[in-house]
């Protein structure tokens, strides 16, 4: 049986996991290929037109595996951990695509609400009960494609260069070349090492969070947050650059909230969208490493 | 303590309530117009969407004139609106002002006991006995029952009345006669007076008028400055308008989802189409067009800000609705630059889409169809 696994949104993360799980259950994984011009047009025109730029890009993989395979695997990720959220859009994602896309093949849509081991397990036995009827068999798979994606480091942490930037923002934003052009390569290309927001533990990033009236309610958005303030407040990187997209109603939130914790710590938000200009982009990202630059002359003048 | 609370429909009527009845000082913000519009949006996070503009614009007017605590409802859900106080709270402060929240929150991440804490500080801000606390509250809630029933009565009745014109007027009057009382009690006699005067009308119930049913984000919808006072618009051709979400359902509906009461039919109504809540109101909008058509309307209109998340997941989800039920549905979305005539154009241009089915249904069918109407809207308040 061939299942298909859109290489959109979480794919950025979970990818190990999905694929692994798949491939012990004995069924044969088909990837789209990484998001190029085609694939975003094509989620362009079947997608609602206000919806965001990744969810755009995920039905545009979705389309082009549509015909590729006899089933996709398109878990509705409600959320990761208990009571919290990833983004609305995620929850009504099942609806999106099925309603916007016509003549799919069958969706493995079983829902997530909690990555916590009890949670997830009866997911796997719901998705993997459509590729195989053996219960333990799905047990085996299960646990091998948890070990293979705790095995995964994401992210990355570039040494060597005299500035470092971090990249905060959706991992659908900052590991998807496309979505981001490149803006790795840009950056190192100025001399700027990057690092991304996922080097920092998750009990720094709580303690962080600690300090809002409300914790916030979407997982990620938290850990942005979190990330985000720590790493100011350790100097582990010269400034933050936001990867957003446009219209996302948590980006719209939680920068705000950034920038008015991290006070005059260098940070700048970047909106993608279908209609972001490479030529813009470039010039905003100059002007930033410029600012560092300086910054950074004025910081040894000083010491 | 001065307090203070944003226009949420008629929620501001049931705040202003309450303080008179706890006798605690207050800023009654204005209803919503350009300025506060102008202010929120100044001060607001670009993207953020249209009904925390006008929320932080009511707030910042109202500090402007001393108050210092802020009322406002929250939610958990996964949508921003749980968002909107941490934010409002960093920009008053940004600017200057030292303000207190109060959020009525029922959810079980802040916790019941926060809860209880943050209504305790202001029950102790009031100097009138318990008992007296007790009816303030029960005041409260019963003006915006009225008031939503009011308002309810008027835009349906617009659709019979013998005089163009005379509901609409009706209803600006109680309108701005209720946010000028100075006690629970009078506020009570304005609603029941104009309850009265509603019910007497003349009302031509040999009309048939179109049906329409307003759905969508529940903050756009009550609040006719948000929503381009789309009912009102409605009234004036001469339409029969319908709207379940009100601040009253909303008080309702959250105490009664626990004991799986609240609008149940809706929510089944919509489990074929959207299974799991998206947040906001996204369930009760695929939930209300699903029923629109066996409540006898002709058509919804669905009303949403411009980012709105669970209302875009539902509007994927209307064309289907429509082809299933045979109902036509219309989305509007607005921002602060959403332009009037645009706006009206689209509505014409939806109603004359309505008439043209009506006229064809009945000459389609036996002409005793017409019986088919809407029941005549009954009487009492
Ligand atoms: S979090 Fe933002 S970018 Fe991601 S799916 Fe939701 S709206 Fe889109
Ligand atoms: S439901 Fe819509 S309007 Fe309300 S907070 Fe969410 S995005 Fe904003």
């Amino acid at each position: 049986m061939k299942i298909g696994l859109p290489r959109g949104l979480m794919y950025a993360k979970y990818h190990t996991f999905a694929k692994t799980f798949l491939e012990e259950l004995g069924a044969e994984v088909v990837v789209s290929p990484p998001t190029n011009k085609k694939i975003l047009d094509r989620g362009v025109r079947c997608c609602v037109d206000e919806a965001c730029l990744p969810m755009k890009i995920f039905h545009g993989h979705v389309d082009w595996l549509k015909d590729r395979c006899d089933a996709l695997l398109t878990p509705r990720l409600i959320g990761v951990r208990d009571k919290e959220y990833i983004c609305p859009m995620f929850c009504g994602l099942i609806e999106l695509i099925s309603n916007n896309i016509p003549d799919l093949p069958p969706l493995i849509d079983a829902p997530v609400t909690s990555l916590e081991y009890g949670k997830l397990i009866k997911w796997a036995k719901q998705a993997g009960g459509f590729i195989q009827k053996d219960d333990t068999k799905i047990a085996l798979a299960f646990d091998r494609a948890r070990k293979a994606q705790q095995m995964e480091q994401i992210g990355y942490n570039e040494a060597g260069y005299p500035l470092k930037i971090a990249l905060v923002g959706h991992v659908y934003n900052i590991y998807d070349q496309f979505i981001n052009m490149n803006v790795k390569k840009k950056l190192n290309e100025l001399g700027i090492g990057v690092m991304t927001y996922q080097q920092v533990d998750r009990g720094d990033i709580d303690a962080q969070i600690q300090t809002l009236f409300k914790k916030p309610f979407w997982t990620f958005a938290g850990e942005y947050y979190g990330a985000s303030v720590y790493i100011s407040k350790k100097g582990l990187a010269d400034g933050i650059l936001y990867l957003s997209s446009f219209s996302c109603g948590i980006d719209s939130v939680m920068t705000e909230l950034i920038q008015s914790e991290i006070g005059d710590f260098p940070f700048m938000v970047l909106k993608l969208d279908e209609h972001t200009g490479e030529a813009g982009f470039d010039t905003r990202i100059e002007a930033f490493s410029d600012m560092l630059k300086r910054r950074c002359e004025f910081g040894r003048h000083l010491s | 303590m001065v307090v203070t609370f944003p226009n949420m429909g008629n929620v501001a009527i049931a705040a202003k309530t309450l303080c008179q009845g706890l006798a605690l000082p207050y800023v009654m913000p204005e209803t919503n117009n350009s300025k506060t519009l102008a202010v929120g949006s100044y001060y607001a996070p670009e993207e953020i969407c249209l009904p925390f503009k006008l929320i932080l614009g009511n707030f910042i007017l109202a500090a402007r004139q001393g108050a210092d605590t802020m009322w406002i409802t929250g939610s958990c859900g996964p949508c921003r609106f749980g968002e909107y106080c941490e934010l409002a709270m960093r920009t008053l402060k940004k600017l200057g002002y030292r303000t207190d929240f109060v959020v009525a929150d029922l959810s079980s991440d802040v916790g019941v006991k926060e809860f209880i804490r943050r209504i305790g500080t202001v029950a102790a801000a009031s100097p009138v006995h318990p008992v007296e606390k007790l009816r303030a509250l029960r005041l409260a809630y019963q003006v915006v029952e009225l008031c939503d029933r009011l308002d309810a009565k008027a835009y349906e009745r617009a659709g019979y009345e013998v005089h163009k014109g005379e509901c609409r007027r009706l209803l600006h009057e109680y309108k701005t006669k209720v946010r000028k009382t100075e006690s629970p009690e009078e506020t009570m006699e304005v609603l029941q007076d104009y309850g009265r005067r509603l019910d007497a009308v003349p009302a031509d119930k040999s009309k048939n008028p179109l049906n329409v049913s307003i759905i969508g984000e529940i903050f756009t919808i009550i609040d006719p400055f948000s929503n381009l006072y789309i009912e009102e618009k409605l009234m004036g051709y001469g339409v029969s308008s319908k709207r379940m979400l009100s601040p009253s359902w909303w008080v309702k509906n959250m105490i009664g989802k626990p004991f799986r009461l609240g609008s149940r039919d809706v929510y089944k109504a919509s489990d074929p189409y959207l299974k799991y809540s998206v947040g906001g109101h996204g369930k009760e909008c695929v939930g209300e067009a699903a029923l629109a058509k066996a409540q006898g309307m002709d058509g919804a209109i669905q009303v949403f800000p411009l980012g709105c998340m669970p209302e875009v997941v539902a509007k994927s989800i209307l064309p289907v609705i429509q082809e299933d039920k045979g109902i036509p549905i219309m989305t509007l979305i607005v921002d602060e630059v959403t332009g009037e005539a645009g706006y009206i154009t689209r509505i014409e241009a939806f109603l004359d889409l309505l008439k043209g089915r009506r006229n064809q249904n009945q000459k389609a069918s036996h002409p005793r169809a017409a019986l088919n109407m809407r029941q005549f809207p009954s009487k009492g308040v």
